[in-house]
C-alpha cells in the first residue's frame, strides 16, 4: 500500500492519538444520549463504548499497518464476531457492556456528524430531487418482494404446511 | 477476501482515505470544540424530543426516531446563516471523523452477529436464502440509469439503504463520493416514507398475492426496525393465530438483514451493482443530472 500521507511517514503516535481522542469524545457523546433515550447506566455503557472503540482502533490501525488491501470493516467484523461468539472466553463480559449501548444511540451520534458533513454537498442533494423518491420506493418494493419470494419458493420446495 | 475497489491499478483506491487520514493525522480534529459540542447538542435536543409516533389508519403509523432529528437538525445548523460556527471547516471535519466512527457502528452490528451466531445455523434454509432476495433491488438500477442518476445509481439500488448499508458505501467509496450521495438520499427518504410506504405495501400485497404466511412474515425483516414494526402489523392481521411464529421469524429475519445483511452486500451486492453498472451505463445512461461537481480538497 502507498503511503497514506503525503509525505513519507507512516500512521505516527501522533495520529494513534488523534484517533484516541475522537473516539473518547465520541463515546462520551454516545454515552449521553444513550442515557438520555434508554436510562442505560453511564459507567457500563461507557465501559461498553470503550470495547467498541478499541475494536474500532484495532481495524483501522490493521488497515493501514499491514501490506494486504482489506478494508477496515472487515477486520473490525471479525474481531467483534469472534470476540462475542458464544463459547469464547471474552463472551460474556463483551456482550454485557455492549448491551448497554443501544445500536441507534450510536447511530443517532454518527447521523449527527453525517448531517454536518452532507451540509457541504446539499446542492448535489437538492438535484436529485423528486428521483431519488421513485427510486426509494422501488428499492423497498424491491427489497421486500425479492425476500418474499424467494423466502416463499423455499418454503414450498422444503414442504413448510401453511398453518 | 478483500472488497474489489473502483479502478484497476491499485492507486485509485484509497483516495478518500489519504484525504480523511490527512484531516484526522494531521489536523488535530478534537480541538474543533465547536463542532463536538454541536453535535452533542444535537444529539441531546433529539433524545429528549424521543420517538414521535403519527397514527394514520389503524394499521399505518409513522415513527420518527431521534436520528433523523440529529442528521437533519445537523444539515440545519451547516445550512442556517445565523449560525456562525459550523462552516466549511467543522463539515471537512465531520467528514474525517465519521469515516472512523463508521468502524464503532460496524463493531456493534458485528457483536450481534457474533452474539446470535448460532440461531443462523439452527434456523431454516429459507430464512437464509430469503437474505438473497434483498439483491432484487439491483433490479431498480437501469430505472435509475433511465432517470439521469450516474455513479448515485450504485449507491442506491445496491441495498435498501438502512444504516449498516450506508457505513459500508461511505466506507468504500468515501464521503463526497456520488454513491455516498445517493445511498444518503436513500437512508433519508427512506427514514422519512419508508415506514408508510411498506404499511401500504404489504397490506396491498397480502389482499392480492398468496404466498407462504412465514414469506410474508421473513420477508418484513428488512432491515429496519420501524420498517419491520410496519410490515409486521397487517402481517400479523392477516393470518390470525400464528402470532408467535409471525413475530419470531419477522425479528430474527429482521436481525439476519442487520447483522449478515451487511456482508452480502459486501462482498456480493456491491460488486453486483458495480459490474451492471459499467455494463448498462454506456448503453442506457441519460444526461446526468447533477451539474456541478466540486472538487473542494484544494480549495
Amino acid at each position: 500500500m502507498p503511503d497514506l500521507i503525503d509525505g513519507s511517514e507512516n500512521v505516527s503516535v501522533h495520529g494513534i492519538l488523534n484517533w484516541i481522542i475522537l473516539l473518547f469524545i465520541f463515546s462520551v457523546i454516545t454515552v449521553i444520549g444513550n442515557y438520555l433515550g434508554y436510562k442505560h447506566p453511564m459507567t457500563d455503557s461507557l465501559v461498553g463504548m470503550g470495547i467498541l472503540s478499541l475494536i474500532t482502533l484495532a481495524g483501522v490501525w490493521l488497515e493501514r499497518e499491514l501490506p494486504l488491501n482489506i478494508s477496515s470493516i472487515i477486520y473490525i467484523s471479525v474481531f467483534g464476531i469472534v470476540l462475542a461468539y458464544p463459547g469464547m472466553p471474552t463472551s460474556d463480559f463483551v456482550l454485557h457492556y455492549v448491551s448497554q449501548v443501544e445500536l441507534l444511540s450510536i447511530v443517532t451520534v454518527f447521523l449527527a456528524y453525517v448531517g454536518i458533513g452532507m451540509g457541504k454537498s446539499w446542492d448535489e442533494f437538492k438535484a436529485l430531487g423528486w428521483r431519488a423518491i421513485v427510486i426509494t420506493i422501488l428499492v423497498i418494493a424491491a427489497t421486500y418482494y425479492g425476500a418474499a419470494i424467494v423466502a416463499h419458493i423455499v418454503l414450498v420446495l422444503t414442504g413448510v404446511p401453511a398453518v | 477476501m478483500s472488497i474489489p475497489k473502483k479502478g484497476n491499478d491499485g492507486q485509485v483506491e484509497h483516495i478518500y482515505r489519504e484525504k480523511t487520514d490527512r484531516r484526522i493525522l494531521r489536523k488535530n480534529p478534537w480541538r474543533d470544540y465547536r463542532l463536538h459540542g454541536t453535535v452533542l447538542i444535537l444529539v441531546v435536543i433529539a433524545e429528549l424530543i424521543g420517538t414521535i409516533n403519527i397514527p394514520i389508519t389503524k394499521d399505518v403509523v409513522i415513527t420518527i426516531m431521534p436520528l433523523i432529528f440529529t442528521i437533519i437538525l445537523g444539515l440545519v445548523f451547516y445550512l442556517a446563516k445565523p449560525i456562525t460556527w459550523i462552516k466549511r471547516r467543522q463539515a471537512r471535519i465531520a467528514e474525517g471523523a465519521m469515516m472512523l466512527f463508521i468502524g464503532v457502528l460496524i463493531a456493534k452490528l458485528a457483536i450481534s452477529s457474533g452474539q446470535s451466531l448460532h440461531l443462523i445455523f439452527d434456523m431454516g434454509p429459507a430464512l437464509i436464502l430469503q437474505e438473497l432476495g434483498h439483491l432484487a433491488t439491483i433490479l431498480i438500477l437501469p430505472l435509475a440509469l433511465l432517470l439521469g442518476f450516474k455513479e448515485e445509481a450504485i449507491g442506491m439500488t445496491n441495498s435498501i439503504g438502512r444504516e449498516p448499508n450506508v457505513a459500508v458505501v461511505v466506507d468504500k467509496y468515501g464521503f463526497n463520493s456520488p454513491e455516498s450521495r445517493g445511498v444518503f438520499a436513500i437512508f433519508i427518504i427512506g427514514s422519512v416514507i419508508g415506514t408508510i410506504f411498506i404499511s401500504f405495501l404489504v397490506s396491498f400485497s397480502l389482499s392480492f398475492i398468496p404466498l407462504h404466511p412465514y414469506a410474508y412474515a421473513m420477508a418484513s425483516g428488512v432491515g429496519s426496525a420501524s420498517m419491520n414494526a410496519a410490515a409486521i402489523g397487517p402481517t400479523l392481521a392477516a393470518f390470525p393465530g400464528m402470532e408467535t411464529s409471525i413475530e419470531a421469524f419477522a425479528g430474527f429475519s429482521n436481525l439476519l438483514s442487520f447483522c449478515v445483511g451487511i456482508y452480502i452486500v459486501i462482498f456480493i451486492a456491491l460488486p453486483l451493482t458495480e459490474k451492471m453498472y459499467k455494463w448498462l451505463e454506456p448503453k442506457i445512461g441519460r444526461e446526468y443530472i447533477v451539474k456541478t461537481e466540486e472538487d473542494d480538497e484544494n480549495a
